[in-house]
């Protein structure tokens, strides 16, 4: 019996997956950054589409759909998730697309007319068998994972055009993203790193060690002395958990307060940001914008009797509006924040922003 | 149970297989044995239809919470223990997430009704033999994410580098004290060696205002040491498999108490430690009293045991996600608000619940499918699934139980508890701490040790057309329908005990209830000795209950004195504090048998037969000479007491005179029954007079006509004699 016997194997990937996602971000389970999460989801959807039993693109889309809802559901503020199931539902339905031999451009364009002739139609459509389907769709999810291994180096590698040599460059916390920009740029430039330290986590610290061990002149600064330290900063650089529809960013913790002295300052701020964090989202949607931890780190429990007095929060993230933003730097090149919304339609088909 | 036994080959057959790292002792999979029973009736009556491990929390059962501990922190099988009520505890984990074949931990359910302790679980398991290395030791009301990963790999170094001479490792957690979830009851101070973390000594300090240490812990091992009450045991531990087989060796043992103040009084002995680990970060409650639930369901709500928040849905059930607010607000699909209602802070509510206008909710848990009416004020309230709340209805710090009416205009003040079922009102403002269940107390005694659920409710169904008229609408109001628990048919002060439990609150810690808390203990217990009394009285209250049991059963008076020598070895009271604390036993039996008004000849004739009975009980204890003046300076003592007493009560100056004669009648018994020989009543009697007192004492007619008796009865037999 292979065949269920692989199906439940499959399952179990999922499940575990799903509990790693639930656990995450809290020290108990295994902490990792989005763009690890990005490969394991975009792994794990290549499997479900070699590993069910499907006959159709729709059967397909369906599956991933389910199972993608199931994931999202499982830690909302890892957008990165839903990014890569909306990005496999638009390869599948690319692939679709040639294998009809239709043109993608076709497909690609929004008029007032498309959406009065279409409509229901649309789903119909995917009924058709090709046999080359299923091959088309994983070859084209590797590429994606190809991608997605080289994110990080493709943003990294245009750190020179923006850090110059005597600058000061802060930035806040700790990104993967932007630890690698700034170790790239430091291989030919001298440049000085102030780093906020980011409390209540203070990842800032983690991330002040591994730039010093490059060899970068680095100082760590309290979050509250931002504002004072901003007058003699050339650079802000900045990473990312989301970047939102709009443009705006939803970022650690502390990044608002610095975008703010940023603007007062007229500095530039740059957000280092790869394709896989642009999410449909939009802030409004109060529900799972937020994430709150555990207050331990913000009251410790040991604290005793105040603790039962008082309230203690811990949120995670920041909403950073897009005004206060000068430019983002993508693994495809640089853009404004008011280009988003194009890169958006580019990536997502506008029927999967719901999933 | 076929399919039982094909998982554990299953899951036995991979060791198997690759047999050589088995013998390195590395990569066996983890286990754990996970309590879902706490052997004891701190919930009742609530427990008398749920039992505690299925009791919501946050909306979700409190052995999934457990469940979700262990696995996340990498159990990958796991035994679970069921007693009472099992059948539900297995219902609902053959329906849950833990039981589909994908879990990465595998649950097996061991149930059975002759589980009556920990010990009795641990025994089975190594009858069993079904654990093959280092296991966590959980109960169902555990809370907790502490990743234990880091005391594992602590346990066992230890054991690689001592050759298994630790055998448990219990996780603690920094908490000082004054902390919310710390109850008095659970509280404990630690002594622990500070370099290697060895646990020297443990105890609980539940009322306690002295503590004792043994001596013998400080001048052993290294010489740093760390005296801690800021620890919160979070009831994990990690044990060795020995941990199971000396349960096995050691029949007493009931709790983890037992065993870890056997382990700790034996170390020299068996060799055996124990070890502990403190953690900072995590979070780890038990459950063990109403005011533990309190605590840990608001730590819950207020995300101290993040990522185990209401919002995660972790037991994966459909329909159960729910959205969270700033304020802490949760809500559930298909929850709907009245007009004007403000859930301020705090506020838990799960779906389908439909809430009136106006009212005003806060730091409370509300349950699936509940209707609350309008202008309802809820604070600290925890409502379970399927409550009807109607309108004008005042709730602060209340369990109200699944199907439970609560009608309108009804307040319930602080700590009342509402079991399954239960209907109040309109109009009844019930005074704090009442507890009501559709059980009545009566029946508790019948029902005693039926454990299965369907006679319950047979019982429960006869109740409720036999007794139907007997709810009082004082109580439960005109269309209530309940008891009151307190008005139990048993002893009023243990039931008042029991409503305290529920709550778990220690109202006033008075010495006779300590004294009942370390009685079942054994008296061969010198580490809980009650702050209140001395050993001596402690000594004196044993053996009159011992001679009392003595003259009612008919118990030989060989076996009197052995169980009063182990009082004195038990209590470490010398030779002479023992013959004191017997004659005025024995001395004051007739006053405790009729009570003190009684007058001297009915005392002498009570005491008289008395004697005759425990004369070989005093023969024992009075053989030198110094004895005997021991014994009768206590008698002295004794009757000097009493005549103070008497003077003091009736203040009539004749009793006092009545008082010497009796002592002459007594002593002149003693001089019969050839327990005091007359040399040394005259020796005593020539001794210096301390006191007033006892000059006057001296000088009674009475006594010194015995004495001259005896004077002249000495001269008359060594005349004989020559």
């Amino acid at each position: 019996m292979p065949g269920p016997y692989r199906e439940t194997d499959l399952t179990e990937k999922v499940e575990a997956f799903l509990s790693d996602l639930k656990r995450g971000g809290s020290g108990t389970g295994p902490l990792r950054g989005s763009a690890e999460t990005a490969r394991e989801t975009t792994a794990l959807l290549r499997r479900i589409t070699a590993q069910v039993r499907w006959s159709s693109a729709g059967d397909l889309m369906e599956v991933i759909r389910k199972e993608g809802r199931r994931m999202s559901a499982a830690q909302p503020s890892e957008t990165t998730v839903g990014n890569m199931i909306r990005r496999v539902l638009k390869i599948i339905r690319e692939e679709y697309a040639r294998s009809r031999g239709s043109s993608e451009e076709a497909d690609q364009q929004e008029s007032l007319h498309k959406l009065l002739t279409s409509g229901g139609l649309s789903e119909e459509n995917f009924r058709q068998y090709f046999t080359a389907l299923k091959a088309n769709v994983i070859e084209a999810i590797n590429e994606l994972l190809t991608e997605l291994e080289g994110t990080t180096d493709n943003i990294a590698m245009q750190a020179l055009e923006h850090i110059h040599s005597n600058e000061v460059i802060m930035t806040i916390g700790r990104s993967r993203t932007v630890e690698a920009f700034l170790k790239d740029a430091a291989r030919k430039r001298k440049f000085h790193v102030i780093v906020a330290e980011c409390a209540p986590f203070c990842q800032g610290h983690e991330m002040a060690t591994s730039l010093s061990k490059d060899g970068i002149e680095t100082t760590v600064i309290t979050d509250a002395a931002i504002f004072a330290v901003m007058s003699r900063v050339n650079k802000v650089i900045i990473g990312t958990q989301t970047v939102l529809a709009n443009g705006g960013l939803r970022a650690v913790n502390g990044t608002h307060t610095l975008a703010l002295a940023a603007k007062h300052h007229s500095t530039p701020l740059i957000v280092c940001a790869p394709m896989f964090k642009l999410s449909p989202q939009f802030p409004n949607e109060e529900d799972t914008f937020h994430k709150f931890v555990s207050p331990h780190e913000v009251l410790p429990f040991t604290e005793g009797e105040i603790l039962s007095k008082v309230n203690v929060h811990c949120p995670v993230f920041d909403y950073v509006p897009p005004e206060l933003i000068t430019l983002f730097i993508s693994n495809i090149g640089g853009h404004a924040p008011s280009y988003i919304y194009r890169l958006m339609s580019e990536l997502y088909h506008p029927e999967d922003h719901e999933l | 149970m076929a399919a039982k036994v094909a998982k554990q080959s299953r899951s036995a057959g991979v060791p198997g297989r690759k047999g050589a790292p088995e013998q390195e002792g590395e990569e066996l999979p983890l286990q754990a044995v996970l309590v879902a029973d706490s052997f004891n009736r701190r919930f009742f009556p609530v427990t008398k239809d749920q039992p505690r491990a299925l009791l919501p929390l946050g909306n979700v059962a409190m052995i999934d919470y457990t469940l979700e501990f262990l696995t996340s922190t990498g159990v990958q099988e796991t035994f679970v223990f069921c007693c009472w009520m099992a059948s539900k505890i297995k219902d609902h984990l053959l329906k849950s997430k833990w039981c589909r074949p994908t879990s990465p931990n595998t649950v097996h359910i061991i149930t059975s009704d002759l589980y009556r302790s920990l010990g009795d679980v641990l025994r089975d398991v190594d009858a069993k033999s079904l654990l093959r290395s280092d296991f966590v030791l959980v109960y169902g009301d555990v809370v907790s994410n502490i990743d234990v990963s880091q005391a594992l790999q602590e346990h066992r170094h230890r054991r690689k580098m001592e050759k298994n001479i630790s055998v448990m490792t219990m996780i603690f957690k920094e908490s000082s004290p004054g902390h919310r979830s710390r109850c008095e009851e659970d509280d404990i101070i630690v002594a622990t060696d500070s370099r290697s973390q060895q646990i020297l000594h443990y105890q609980k300090t539940q009322g306690l205002k002295k503590l004792q240490f043994p001596m013998n812990i400080f001048h052993s091992g290294s010489n740093e040491f760390e005296i801690r009450h800021d620890l919160l045991d979070c009831h994990i531990s990690i044990c060795s498999p020995q941990v199971a087989e000396l349960f096995t060796d050691n029949f007493d043992y009931q709790t983890r108490n037992d065993f870890v103040r056997g382990i700790l009084v034996n170390e020299e002995i068996l060799g055996n430690q124990i070890h502990m680990h403190v953690t900072k970060d995590g979070y780890g409650a038990r459950v063990s009293n109403l005011l533990m639930y309190d605590a840990v369901s608001s730590d819950l709500v207020r995300r101290w045991v993040y990522p185990l928040t209401p919002e995660a849905n972790f037991t994966d059930q459909e329909g159960r996600g729910c959205t969270y607010s700033r304020h802490n607000v949760y809500r559930g699909p298909g929850v709907t608000l009245g007009h004007g209602s403000q859930m301020e802070e705090n506020v838990l509510i799960g779906s389908g619940t439909s809430i009136g206008a106006n009212c005003c909710i806060s730091n409370s848990v509300i349950g699936n499918n509940c209707t609350i009416g309008d202008k309802v004020i809820l604070d600290h309230a925890y409502i379970w699934n399927d409550v009807h709340i109607s309108s004008n209805v005042t709730i602060s710090q209340t369990v109200v139980c699944d199907r439970a009416e609560v009608k309108e205009g009804v307040t319930l003040n602080k700590q009342c508890v509402l079991a399954f079922n239960v209907v109040i009102g309109p109009n009844v403002s019930l005074p704090g701490g009442t507890v009501i269940s559709m059980h009545h107390p009566e029946e508790e005694e019948e029902d005693d040790d039926e454990f299965l659920s369907d006679d319950a409710e047979v019982g429960q169904t006869k109740d409720k057309k036999g007794k139907q008229k007997m709810f009082n609408p004082a109580e439960v109001g005109a269309e209530g329908k309940g008891y009151v628990w307190k008005a139990s048919s048993l002893d009023d002060t243990e039931d008042e005990e029991l409503t305290q439990c529920l709550w778990g609150l220690v109202l006033n810690p008075d010495p006779e209830s300590d004294s009942e808390d370390s009685e079942p203990e054994g008296p061969d217990d010198p580490v809980i000795p009650s702050p209140e009394m001395d050993d001596v009285k402690v000594v004196q209250m044993e053996v009159l209950g011992t001679l009392q049991r003595g003259l009612e059963e008919n118990i030989s008076c060989d076996n009197l004195v052995l169980e009063i020598n182990s009082l004195k070895y038990a209590y470490n009271v010398t030779l002479k504090e023992v013959m004191q604390i017997l004659t005025r036993v024995v001395l004051e039996y007739p006053f405790q048998q009729q009570g003190s008004l009684i007058t001297a000849s009915q005392y002498v004739a009570l005491l008289v037969p008395l004697l005759k009975i425990w004369s070989p009980v005093f023969k024992n204890y009075v053989k030198r000479a110094q004895d005997q003046l021991d014994c009768l300076s206590a008698f002295e003592e004794h009757f000097l007491e009493q005549e103070n007493h008497w003077a003091a009560m009736v203040k009539v100056k004749a009793l006092t005179m009545v008082f010497f004669f009796l002592l002459h009648q007594v002593l002149k018994e003693m001089y019969d029954l050839e327990i005091l020989e007359e040399e040394m009543i005259l020796r005593w009697f020539s001794l210096e007079p301390s006191t007033n007192q006892s000059r006057k004492l001296r000088k009674n007619q009475g006594l010194q006509k015995l004495i001259q008796w005896f004077e002249e009865a000495e001269e008359s037999s060594e005349e004989d004699e020559e």
